[in-house]
């Protein structure tokens, strides 16, 4: 072989190289040239024939021809990967405003997710959490939270009242001695009971009432109920606490109000309202043009209801207060008819 | 309770601006629920004078009238000119006065006036009823005015009308405000200015005495602890005054005679309820005299109140007699506190009344009341207290009023019946005490004025501390705090600077289970559920729909006073709840339902008061969990979409050994046989899930395929251990091997995984289950193909390829020898 040969097939080959518009193409070019079976590879392979004295001369050619050509393809695949690779990018864009693909989450219940915020605020604040039972006896739905004997409260007509199975029947009208819970306020004399002071809680669960469910009514609904006991406690404090509350469920605008009011349980007694969301206190038809919507009841807990736990009521002091989830739930989101939260209906529930 | 501003505004000064009115009774605890405002709408009403009254040529009971309204309808000339009007009503005359409505006019029912003829004669304008013009319940026929009434005069202006009505929420420890003078005095207490009782009654003539009339006897104190009789002789029996009328319709009842009205004026006025009997009707004794009695009735003894009910009586109502002599139990005439019997009530021909003013207990009188379902303006008094002082007064003042209205003359005296009158409470005010209570800076001095304004007499102990006595009709100021609250009410809680607590015992923690309760709703929403709520309630059907067994032992609470038969029991599951959820959802095109709901069942039993309340976990998934996307295929949910989310739940909690055992249709009938599995954590049964029988769906009114599953939270959260242990992750390579072995169709896949980890070992990092399939040409009948992916690695060194090969073989020895398996190459 002559050295213009090799120069020209080392010509052509580049040509090639360049020429390559593809991986794959520029694969082919090398196995042609620098393959087992290549055309480059064929010279070196056959220089063993090759004149002594011109051996030397062309395999430094053969040499070198190699190296310029390794180094060609190498660059030119580069070159190629980074076209193909910016080609198969542009093929491969999507139309990102086509919806995402996912597992879907589920969404927790309005009146739990309230409760859970609610509770949360209060242990902030150093609450615990405590739970009683639905279904309680009419001391402690009632006598020990200082309701008369004969309030109306207690009657068939506004309490359900289940068999009780000691067989003891009550001996007015045909009530029982044990009933679903009208009030969440029960807890707070089992904890008296079971606790010494301090005791700051917080008593969330469902209760009933016997109201024909309607877009205003439910005959089960849910309240928390809160309770503090300790030296010193007074209603200012109550005040603080409610308003503090008041802000972090409501927003920091919102305002509060307290209006006497009266509670078997607690004396002084006062219902809280906090000012409209929706016309900011003006008057509105939301809030039936007072500007204020009522949301809680709280007091001063009763010296009777100390009483009946045993506690000082010359050492200690406390205050409680109870608020219904589902009036702050339709205060905050206007639900228009409370059915809706027991329906289980999928378009409402997974609002929230 | 219903207060007339006018009538309020004759007894204490009222602030001219209604708004800050109703605001400062808000804030003093007098909550104003509503405003109404009467009267607003009389506009083009007149005083009429009906000038000839003819019969309608074509109609039995139709009148034409023509009636002058003066300048209110001018004719062609100019000049006044009467109306023609055709009239229904049968109580007038011509000459009459009466309120006209002109053309045009707009009653406040909303009925429009208009020109109109009536069996051919044409009318203009119409003669008022007092229903129709808003101002009682009258429609018996239209409004004779007095005769003075003036010719023309806009009748709102002749009436007075317009009156505001507030309506009060009066909570029951304030028995004294259900009454006009409760309310002035209030007031007047708010504000610090003075009231008094309004319209003078002159003192009436007096003949004879009571005590030679009548005689009353308490049988029990506790009952009635006063009871007072006063005599009325020779009255007419009629229509009230206008301005008796006005008010008591102001106060929400309805005129009916001039001496019922009389007494339920006083009861609104001054809070005393009282009762006037028919003299002539009650059984007297040989020497003339009425002998009442006040007993407890006798048990299923009768009784006919004035509405006209028999009513049977129990030993726990009140009654009052007459026939009351000696050895004798009398006969009801009322029922004390609550109503007058038929027989003894003022009629139209009653020429004397006993009148009587009495104290009767709250309690029986509230029991009544809701035994007999009789509510009345008295039992709402003396439900909450009346005030036993003040009976006789009231009593007097109604006598008067009586009297007056009613043209006759009282008997001197009264006859009294007060064996007890009340010990009125000492209390004690400790002026630092209540500071540190209110958290509030009042002065000693502010204090004891606001407390005189209401009525409390004072006498000064010390600089600390005072004596102070409640009036007569505070009977709810029996303590120390009561006096905190007065005070505290109207020196005004806005004005008390609020402050947070700074105890100690203050540590906002959480409760293991509450931890636990709180990750496991995360969890479950994460893997896709959405929280419900339904109904604690259940129907005694439910359980037998479902074909499922209460718990050993228990059985469901009963409801003593359901809402409705389906609401008669608590549950002893969620599952009935969560299937009308799904139905509702598929009624209202919602295909795609995955619920859960954290909730308590209740198990009661013989010898138990409150049932046990066991907390569960519940979920039902139908549909799939997502619509079919442009990326994604809407896959339909089943058995093993429950299972994955027990699985997850159980992982995310760290439930120790989770298991699933089948379960048979027998075992649990409301579950799809072959698709369902108790839940356990070890040998302890957290509850079942499965696919809900076709049969119970359809008894539920939802489609299938439903899959469900209950889980006991209490069980749950004990099987959760603190923590997974921690397994160092290896740094050397894995080999992974592939496997399908034939086995019988009904081998568990989960004895196949048992035998390969216990073969495997600790170098068995991974087995999993990648394909099942089961086709009779290729495996033979009965058989299914599993298919197991296995990747072995060590902790601490590269495994050899001889040592996985000895290792993979000894498992699938073991593999072929437990199950009968046969490898398929």
């Amino acid at each position: 072989m002559q050295i213009v040969e090799i120069e020209a097939l080392g010509e052509s080959a580049l040509q090639s190289i360049a020429a390559a518009s593809s991986s794959k193409e520029l694969e082919q070019v090398r196995i042609a040239v620098l393959g087992k079976k290549g055309s480059l590879t064929q010279v070196l392979r056959g220089m063993g024939s090759v004149r002594q004295e011109e051996r030397a001369s062309l395999g430094a050619l053969v040499n070198t021809t190699r190296v310029r050509l390794e180094e060609a393809l190498e660059r030119r695949a580069s070159e190629l990967k980074a076209s193909e690779l910016e080609a198969s990018i542009k093929s491969e864009a999507v139309d990102v405003t086509l919806p995402g693909r996912s597992h879907p989450l589920g969404s927790e219940h309005l009146i739990s997710r309230l409760t859970r915020e609610i509770c949360e605020v209060f242990r902030g604040i150093g609450y615990r959490v405590v739970e009683g039972p639905e279904v309680e006896t009419e001391y402690y739905n009632f006598t020990a939270l200082n309701a008369p004997a004969d309030h109306p409260s207690r009657s068939l007509q506004d309490t359900f009242y289940v068999l009780d199975r000691t067989g003891v029947q009550s001996k007015i009208l045909d009530e029982s001695e044990v009933l679903l819970r009208p009030q969440t306020s029960t807890a707070q004399v089992r904890v008296m009971e079971e606790e010494d002071p301090p005791i700051y809680i917080l008593a969330p669960g469902r209760v009933y009432r016997r109201d024909t469910a309607d877009p205003s009514h439910l005959p089960q609904f849910t309240q928390i109920e809160g309770l503090v006991v300790d030296r010193g406690i007074n209603f200012a404090q109550l005040k603080g606490t409610l308003e503090y509350f008041c802000k972090e469920i409501f927003g920091e605008d919102r305002k509060t109000r307290f209006r006497p009011h009266f509670f078997p349980f607690t004396e002084p007694s006062a219902e809280v309202d906090v000012s409209c969301g929706i016309c900011a206190g003006e008057g509105c038809r939301f809030c039936g043009g007072t500007g204020w919507l009522e949301i809680l009841g709280c007091g001063i807990v009763d010296p009777n209801v100390f009483g009946y736990v045993g506690i000082d009521s010359e050492e200690y002091t406390g205050f409680a207060f109870g608020m219904g989830v589902e009036r702050i739930a339709c205060l905050k989101y206007d639900v228009p008819d409370l059915r809706m939260l027991l329906e289980g209906d999928m378009r409402f529930l997974r609002q929230f | 309770m219903k207060v007339s501003l006018k009538w309020l505004q004759s007894m204490v000064e009222v602030p001219a601006r209604l708004d800050d009115f109703v605001e400062k009774l808000d804030l003093t605890g007098t909550a104003v629920e509503s405003v109404s405002k009467t009267g607003v709408s009389l506009e083009g009403i007149f005083v009429g004078h009906i000038l000839k009254k003819e019969k309608h040529p074509d109609a039995d009971t139709l009148w034409v009238t023509t009636v002058d309204v003066g300048n209110n309808n001018l004719g062609a000339d100019a000049s006044p000119e009467a109306l023609q009007i055709v009239c229904g009503a049968q109580n007038f005359q011509a000459g009459n006065k009466v309120a006209v409505a002109l053309v045009g006019t707009v009653l406040p029912d909303g009925n429009k006036i208009k020109k109109t003829k009536l069996r051919g004669v044409e009318s203009r304008g119409m003669n008022c009823s007092a229903r129709e013009l808003g101002l009682g319940d009258d429609h018996e026929g239209i409004m004779i005015l007095p005769a003075d009434a003036p010719i023309g005069m806009p009748f709102a202006e002749y009436y007075r009308a317009g009156d505001t009505i507030l309506d009060l929420e009066i909570t029951p420890n304030r028995p004294d405000c259900m009454s006009m003078l409760g309310i002035a005095r209030e007031v007047a207490a708010v504000y610090g200015s003075s009231y008094q009782l309004g319209r003078r009654v002159p003192s009436p003539p007096v003949e004879g005495k009571a005590s030679d009339m009548v005689h009353v006897k308490i049988d029990d104190i506790e009952r009635c602890a006063r009871y007072t009789a006063r005599i009325i002789k020779g009255v007419t029996v009629g229509p009230s005054p206008e301005w008796l009328a006005e008010r008591i319709t102001a106060a929400g009842a309805r005129p009916i005679n001039n001496i019922v009205d009389a007494t339920n004026y006083i009861m609104f006025e001054t809070g005393q309820p009282l009762h006037a009997f028919d003299l002539d009707t009650l059984a007297k004794d040989t020497k003339g005299r009425v002998l009442i009695g006040v007993r407890a009735a006798k048990e299923g003894e009768k009784f006919t109140t004035l509405d006209e009910v028999e009513r049977t009586l129990s030993s726990d109502t009140t009654v009052i007699v007459d026939g009351n002599a000696a050895g004798k139990t009398g006969v009801p005439i009322a029922l004390a506190g609550v109503m007058g019997g038929l027989d003894s009530e003022v009629t139209e021909t009653t020429i004397n009344v006993l009148l009587e003013s009495a104290s009767f207990n709250s309690g029986h009188t509230s029991r009544t009341s809701r035994s007999l379902k009789l509510f009345s303006e008295s039992s709402a008094r003396f439900e909450r207290g009346v005030d036993d002082a003040t009976c006789d007064d009231f009593s007097a003042r109604a006598a008067a009023l009586i009297a007056e209205l009613g043209g006759g003359t009282a008997c001197e005296g009264v006859v009294d019946c007060y064996p007890a009158p009340r010990i009125l409470p000492i209390l004690t005010l400790r002026f630092d005490r209540m500071r540190d209570v209110l958290g509030a800076n009042i002065s000693n001095e502010e204090a004891l004025e606001l407390l005189v304004r209401l009525g409390c007499v004072m006498e000064p102990l010390s600089a600390e501390a005072c004596r102070i006595i409640p009036p007569s009709f505070r009977p709810d100021l029996e303590r120390e705090v009561d006096l905190y609250e007065e005070v505290l009410r109207l020196w005004g809680m806005d004005r008390v600077v609020p402050q947070l607590p700074g105890g100690e015992g203050r540590i906002g923690s959480r409760t293991r289970e509450q931890v636990l309760a709180e990750k496991m709703g995360f969890a479950l929403r994460a893997l896709g559920l959405n929280e419900t709520m339904t109904y604690a309630f259940a129907s005694e059907k439910d359980m037998e729909l479902l074909g499922m067994q209460p718990p050993e032992g228990a059985e469901p609470v009963k409801l003593i006073n359901p809402l409705n038969a389906e609401q008669s029991e608590l549950r002893l599951t969620i599952l009935p709840g969560l299937l009308r959820s799904v139905a509702y959802n598929q009624k209202h095109g919602v295909s795609d339902v995955q619920l859960y709901e954290v909730g308590a069942v209740f198990l009661t039993g013989e010898g138990r008061k409150q049932p046990l309340e066991r907390p569960q976990v519940a979920g039902v998934l139908c549909g799939s969990w997502n619509k079919q996307a442009w990326n994604r295929e809407a896959q339909a949910l089943d058995f093993f979409d429950a299972k994955g989310v027990i699985e997850q739940l159980a992982r995310e909690l760290c439930v120790a050994d989770l298991r699933f055992v089948a379960l048979s249709g027998n075992e649990a009938p409301w579950l799809t046989d072959g698709q369902a599995a108790l839940v356990k954590s070890g040998s302890t049964t957290l509850g079942w899930l499965g696919t809900i029988h076709p049969r119970v769906a359809e008894a539920f009114e939802a489609n299938s395929p439903i899959i469900a599953f209950e889980l006991e939270i209490k069980l749950l959260l004990r099987a959760c251990a603190e923590a997974r242990p921690f397994e160092p992750v290896s740094v050397f390579p894995a080999v992974e091997l592939d496997l399908a072995l034939v086995v019988d169709a009904d081998l568990p896949a989960e004895q196949l995984l048992k035998v390969a980890r216990s073969a495997g070992g600790k170098l068995l990092s991974e087995v999993r289950i990648f394909d099942v399939f089961a086709d009779e040409a290729k495996l033979g009948a009965h058989k299914k193909s599993l298919a197991l992916a296995f990747c072995y690695r060590s902790a601490d060194r590269t495994l050899t390829s001889e040592e996985v090969d000895k290792l993979h073989s000894k498992v699938i020895r073991k593999l072929e020898a437990a199950t009968g398996g046969v490898i398929r190459s």
